[in-house]
């Protein structure tokens, strides 16, 4: 503690261990949750809104008290320790930076409270301006600056106090798309060059794909799965997760040593299961193939084209179902469908994800 | 647009600066005629003026009753604006961060001076010093100004305070700011617009203060408002009109110097 308070301290893991909280005896915002963020990692918690990523994160900070459950931060119990004394940086969604103050006070404010010398407060904030790219802005008010400049004078006063944590609350959520792609860039960056354990909300999922070493997928305050964006993307573990993120074809039916049954009496491609269950099957767009009609699962008539630059997205309406969506890469050779056209479609067995109801 | 509507006057545009035309002369023409009542050499009120002079201001400035009541209405309201300040904003952030039970009761009942005819106060106040034995010293004339005064600054404290982003505190506290050092650093500089707007309010509140004032002084230290009341009963001439003068001048002045001094709106939209 000692030596964090000297600001020499280094990026520590964060353990939440069955975390609940309830506002107001009534809604349940976060309900037994239990994750763990390794020192240096970039951890988003991912979710549409409303479910709980904000009082998590208000937990970690401790900004919420919890009901339930203990959070170590770098192996310390920090459940009841005060907010001033847990050594963490944060972002908010709305900056909320010192109005009252210039750009170098507003950045210089943690260090003082620390109790540094001038000089070594002065020296800090400058490198940590030109790390953020703010050099020159250092007198302005932050009612002088652009929503993307304040976004960098709140990142350079949190990490400037070299944070154990880092915790960002949609901190890209007020920009506008250009300059949110630059964000992300550049937070990934200065993430992974100051090896911070970051702590990211968002309820984006292309920027939690884009950015998270790993993802939490929270749903109503619970978290459905963890894991690489790779592993939510392409081994969903709930129909929640599939349906959140991407797009995703759902059949329901049920699963046997045989495959996949689609209610109705259809054999779809699946791996094989033991035993005989209800289950849904779900497979990404673009692992679905137009076929030869011999080899096929659905036929049906396209309803609709989507050119989206990179790939096509077609709706394709087979008989007695909603639509089937399938995207296909742009190569060069390739002949554009056009609505109405009847095509037929199959994908492989290894492609799919079997998950309970 | 405005090239046409140079051309041809807009009839809802004319109507509207006539509108605040008239209400900027009725706001105005009363200090107007005072002034020039205050310049007018003629030993009684009247109009039109004569000539100019400053013999009233002379009058007003030489009268040892004229200026121990203005040494003594500016000592009063100066100390109630200090303590109004300090009462008006501890109760406002009590009643916005202090999870009161029945906290717009309390605000209610905070606010409540302002309902009351101020002569009513006077009367109460002046009955409650007496059953009590206390007399009628200049701090009970303090309080009694200072509680019509608070509820001014209660009214601008809570403004600012409604609209205040609390997530600014809580980014100074996860900065290392204790409780303490965050109400300094932080809570204060954001409020202070609205406090000294509430303080500014109080002290011409005390400074023109006259019911209340009427129960409360005694015969040989009378407030300049008091003074003014009894010396119009039996003269009537420019002097009063001077006394006017200084009065707004000197209430004028505390606006000024506060704005200059701390300023009103620096950095906060009121
Ligand atoms: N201060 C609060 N008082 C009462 N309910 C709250 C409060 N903050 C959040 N909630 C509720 O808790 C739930 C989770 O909110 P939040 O953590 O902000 O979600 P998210 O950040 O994922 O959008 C929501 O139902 C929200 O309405
Ligand atoms: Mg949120």
């Amino acid at each position: 503690m000692d030596q964090t308070a000297a600001g020499q301290a280094g990026a520590a893991s964060i353990h939440l261990d069955g975390v609940s909280k309830t506002y107001d005896g009534r809604v349940l915002a976060v309900d037994d949750v239990t994750l763990h963020v390794n020192p240096g990692e970039f951890f988003s918690l991912l979710g549409p809104s409303g479910c709980g990523k904000t009082t998590t994160l208000r937990m970690i900070a401790g900004f919420e008290t919890v009901d339930r459950g203990r959070i170590h931060v770098g192996g310390q119990d920090i459940t009841d320790m005060p907010v001033h004394k847990r050594e963490m940086g944060m972002v908010f969604q709305s900056y909320a930076l010192f109005p009252h103050r210039t750009v170098t006070e507003n950045v210089a404010f943690g260090l003082r409270m620390r109790g540094l010398a001038r000089a070594e407060i002065a020296e800090r904030v400058r490198a940590a301006l030109e790390l953020v790219a703010l050099t020159g802005f250092e007198d302005r008010r932050p009612g002088q600056l652009s929503g993307g400049q304040q976004q960098r004078v709140a990142l350079a006063r949190a990490i400037v106090i070299r944070p154990r944590v880092l915790l960002c609350d949609e901190p890209l959520g007020a920009l506008d798309r250009k300059l949110r792609q630059q964000m992300q860039f550049e937070l990934k960056q200065l993430q992974k060059e100051l090896g911070l354990t970051l702590v990211f909300v968002t309820h984006d999922q292309d920027e939690a794909l884009a950015m998270s070493d790993r993802i939490a997928v929270m749903n109503a305050g619970r978290i459905d799965q963890i894991g690489t964006p790779g592993e939510i993307y392409e081994r969903p573990q709930t129909r929640f997760v599939a349906d959140f993120i991407g797009e995703i074809n759902l059949f329901d039916g049920e699963a046997h040593e045989g495959g996949f049954h689609l209610d109705g009496g259809r054999q779809l491609p699946a791996p094989v299961s033991s035993g005989r269950r209800r289950r849904v099957l779900a497979v990404r767009p673009e692992k679905v193939m137009f076929v030869e009609e011999g080899g096929s699962v659905f036929s049906g008539q396209i309803e609709s084209v989507n050119f989206l630059g990179g790939y096509t997205l077609y709706r394709v309406v087979a008989t007695g179902r909603r639509p089937i969506l399938v995207k296909e890469t742009n190569l060069s050779e390739r002949r554009a469908r056009a609505p109405g056209e009847l095509v037929h479609l199959s994908w492989n067995p290894q492609d799919v994800v079997l998950f309970d109801h | 647009m405005s090239a046409s509507a140079r051309r041809r006057p807009d009839p809802v545009r004319i109507a509207y600066l006539a509108v605040n035309g008239a209400i900027v002369f009725f706001l105005i023409a009363p200090i107007l005629i005072v002034g020039v009542f205050a310049v007018n050499p003629t030993p009684y009120i009247s109009f039109p003026p004569t000539g100019f002079s400053l013999r009233w201001f002379e009058k007003f400035f030489t009268s040892p009753d004229f200026m121990n009541s203005l040494w003594l209405s500016l000592r009063v309201a100066v100390a109630v604006l200090v303590l109004s300040v300090l009462i008006g904003a501890m109760c406002a952030l009590a009643l916005v961060r202090g999870n009161l039970p029945g906290s717009r009761f309390l605000t209610a009942f905070f606010m409540s001076p302002l309902m009351l005819p101020a002569i009513l106060t006077g009367l109460a106040l002046f009955q409650l010093y007496l059953l009590s034995g206390v007399g009628r010293p200049v701090w009970g004339l303090v309080m009694g100004h200072t509680l019509v005064a608070v509820p001014y600054v209660l009214r601008t404290t809570l403004a600012v305070l409604h609209n205040f982003d609390r997530r600014v505190e809580e980014a100074a506290a996860i900065l290392g700011a204790s409780p303490i050092r965050v109400f300094f650093e932080v809570t204060l500089p954001l409020i202070r617009p609205g406090v000294i707007a509430g303080g500014i309010f109080a002290f011409i509140v005390s400074f023109d203060q006259f019911p209340i004032s009427l129960f409360l002084v005694l015969p040989n230290s009378e407030t300049l408002p008091v003074v003014l009341f009894n010396y119009m009963k039996f003269d009537l001439d420019g002097a009063i009109a001077a006394a006017s003068m200084v009065s707004i001048v000197m209430a004028l002045s505390v606006v000024i110097i506060l704005e200059k001094l701390i300023g009103l709106k620096a950095y906060v939209k009121l």
